[in-house]
């Protein structure tokens, strides 16, 4: 009896052991992983920043990521070039293009999660398509008419373009988070005298903000790096008008060789995006898996 | 006794309410917030002006022999297929994508799900570094595509500016033409492109880890699967939907690839890395000819719906939807 306690006890002991070993040797490639995707993510954005700090003399000596006299004298050239107007541009077009679409899409999230009526369901798999299809196969006749309605070489135009464009993705995305909001607090704001107005304004936006958080901050990271639609529509009109993207585009085939210049207008288009990104992952993330995987 | 004394305030309320309510501007108010109509039409008016309507027009202008820079167009019918699909520009053009679509997705999904399954084993085991890494490789991907296309074209340069060039060179080789050589082309794009687009694949499967319930892990492990068959028989069927998704979406990103190769090889050198996208934007804004540019970006989103179609019937995933 003691002889067999001692003997499966022995043998976990042994199977532990192993277990164990194989344990580090995961742990051990896991660090591994981590090591090797963080050196090749990070490098080129490190890379870039240490390019632009230099002298134009020291661009040669690559892979010394801390160079030897930090200049900021790029910096001071690219922001005589007018790269701050190109960012209050963006800036502009994708607040206001954000504000447009939680406008747009809120109600139009509530109607699909709360009525019922005939074509529906056709109407949502609809705008699923148009989810699916890049805008880059539009841009022709979208150029075209935006020429028609005069909305080219205008923010407004570009605003109400990409409003019109992220429209059905924030929508699924909104839809899902109203669905599960019960309408047991519908009803009883209806109770309670509310119109369906009234209902979305005091009852249910509250419950629902995390979803129009998530939309606001995903359109907005899409709104401020987009490039074709701007260049497409903006480009004839002069520089004033240029957004980050496609001003540091132009930027980068003026200035030919000056590599310090460009990586320091490179960096300015990077860095911004990248801290308030990180500041609000979480949400972001949470916006892009809860909007593409829905069962 | 509270709760009933509760409704009966609730109702006196709203009785007070409905006869105070029924005045005509507030009755024809609550007719036309009861109607769905009222609800969608902004977003459908946007939809229509900006996706519906472009989506037909674009069909209607490679019928055409519209130019960008003169007005007046006819109607050519297919002419513009028959000069595409005969040309020896757009044949490579196809075979660029193809190369270009089928190395991406195959490098972004094996990257994203072995990062997905790294950040996933850390955060079960309590490791130190699955958010950093999960923080750094998303960054990646929130960069605008134009800059990393410009970044990634200076760090291949050809010259001692070039970081990599010039790491090779120290470590003695020569110098590796990423940019002009025609094949290397092809693959420095492909490898910025999974750069960016890894981020997208390892964020959807690690949702898809993380919804694994625990429990099927350990009912494997107590019915005696090493780790390699708990991966196979627990891990991979569930992460089925997610890797239909994940597929499609990935698929899709690759076709319409532009941003990125604009910026990092224009297409180039000759015509090495020109996709189908940047030979539509080259011909209509280059050549001006707006209707055989239409006809490409008819074909590009053809190829895109049949290949979505044909994703559909080998996942067999009608049941889950």
């Amino acid at each position: 009896m003691a002889g067999a306690t001692d003997s499966t006890s022995d043998g976990r002991r042994s199977g532990l052991t192993w277990a164990r070993i194989r344990r580090y040797g995961y742990d051990t490639l896991t660090y591994l992983v981590y090591a090797l995707a963080i050196a090749f993510f990070m490098f080129p954005v490190l890379w870039i920043v240490s390019l632009s700090l230099r002298n134009e003399g020291a661009v040669y000596t690559s892979l010394q990521i801390i160079p030897n006299n930090v200049s900021l004298d790029s910096y001071r050239e690219v922001f005589d070039s007018g790269i701050l107007r190109w960012m209050r541009n963006t800036l502009v077009v994708a607040v206001a293009s954000v504000a447009g679409i939680i406008l747009v899409t809120t109600p139009a999230a509530y109607g699909f999660s709360r009525f019922e009526f005939r074509g529906r369901r056709t109407l949502l798999l609809a705008i699923l398509g148009f989810q699916m299809i890049s805008p880059i196969v539009i841009v022709l006749p979208l150029y075209d008419i935006m020429r028609t309605l005069g909305l080219t070489e205008s923010h407004m135009g570009l605003v109400l373009l990409y409003i019109g464009l992220q429209i059905p993705f924030s929508l699924w995305l909104l839809k899902g988070y109203f669905d599960t909001i019960p309408t047991a607090l519908d009803k009883a704001a209806r109770i309670d005298g509310c119109n369906r107005l009234q209902t979305l304004r005091y009852v249910l936006l509250r419950p629902v903000m995390p979803g129009i958080a998530v939309v606001a901050i995903f359109n907005f990271v899409l709104t401020w790096s987009e490039f074709v639609m701007a260049y497409t529509m903006l480009s004839p009109g002069g520089e004033d008008l240029y957004t980050l993207s496609m001003g540091i585009y132009v930027f980068d085939n003026q200035l030919a060789t000056q590599w310090t210049n460009i990586a320091a207008a490179a960096v300015i288009g990077i860095v911004p995006i990248i801290i308030f990104f990180v500041a609000l992952q979480r949400y972001f993330v949470r916006g892009l898996t809860d909007g593409a995987v829905k069962g | 006794m509270g709760t009933e004394s509760a409704t009966e305030g609730l109702s006196v309320r709203t009785r007070i309410r409905r006869t105070v309510d029924r005045s005509g501007i507030s009755a024809v108010v609550d007719r036309t917030v009861s109607s769905p109509l009222f609800w969608l039409l902004p977003a459908a008016l946007f939809i229509s002006v900006f996706q519906l309507y472009p989506m037909v027009e674009v069909f209607r202008m490679s019928l055409t022999d519209m130019s960008l820079v003169s007005s007046g167009e006819s109607y050519v019918w297919l002419e513009n297929y028959r000069q595409l699909l005969g040309s020896d520009r757009f044949r490579s053009t196809l075979r660029v994508t193809a190369i270009y679509s089928v190395a991406s997705i195959l490098l972004q999904i094996g990257l994203g799900l072995g990062l997905a399954l790294a950040i996933d084993y850390g955060v079960r085991h309590n490791l130190r570094g699955p958010l950093l890494t999960r923080v750094t490789v998303l960054s990646a991907w929130i960069v605008p595509g134009i800059i990393i296309g410009l970044v990634w074209r200076i760090m291949l340069l050809e010259t001692n500016v070039g970081v990599v060039n010039n790491t090779l060179g120290q470590f003695g080789f020569d110098i590796v033409p990423f940019l002009s050589d025609a094949q290397m082309a092809v693959f420095s794009v492909i490898v910025a492109g999974a750069w960016r687009g890894a981020a997208f694949s390892m964020i959807m499967f690690y949702a898809g880890l993380k919804r694994v319930p625990e429990q099927l892990y350990r009912a494997a492990k107590i019915d005696g699967a090493g780790p390699f068959a708990r991966f196979r028989h627990v891990t991979l069927p569930q992460l089925k939907p997610v890797m239909f998704v994940v597929t499609i979406l990935v698929t899709i990103y690759s076709l319409n690839s532009f941003d990125l190769i604009f910026a990092l090889t224009n297409g180039g050198p000759g015509r090495a890395t020109e996709v189908i996208a940047l030979s539509m934007y080259k011909t209509a804004f280059n050549g001006y000819q707006m209707g055989m540019a239409s006809a490409t970006a008819v074909v590009l989103l053809v190829v895109t719906i049949g290949i979505t179609a044909v994703y559909m019937w080998l996942f067999d995933i009608t049941e889950e939807i």
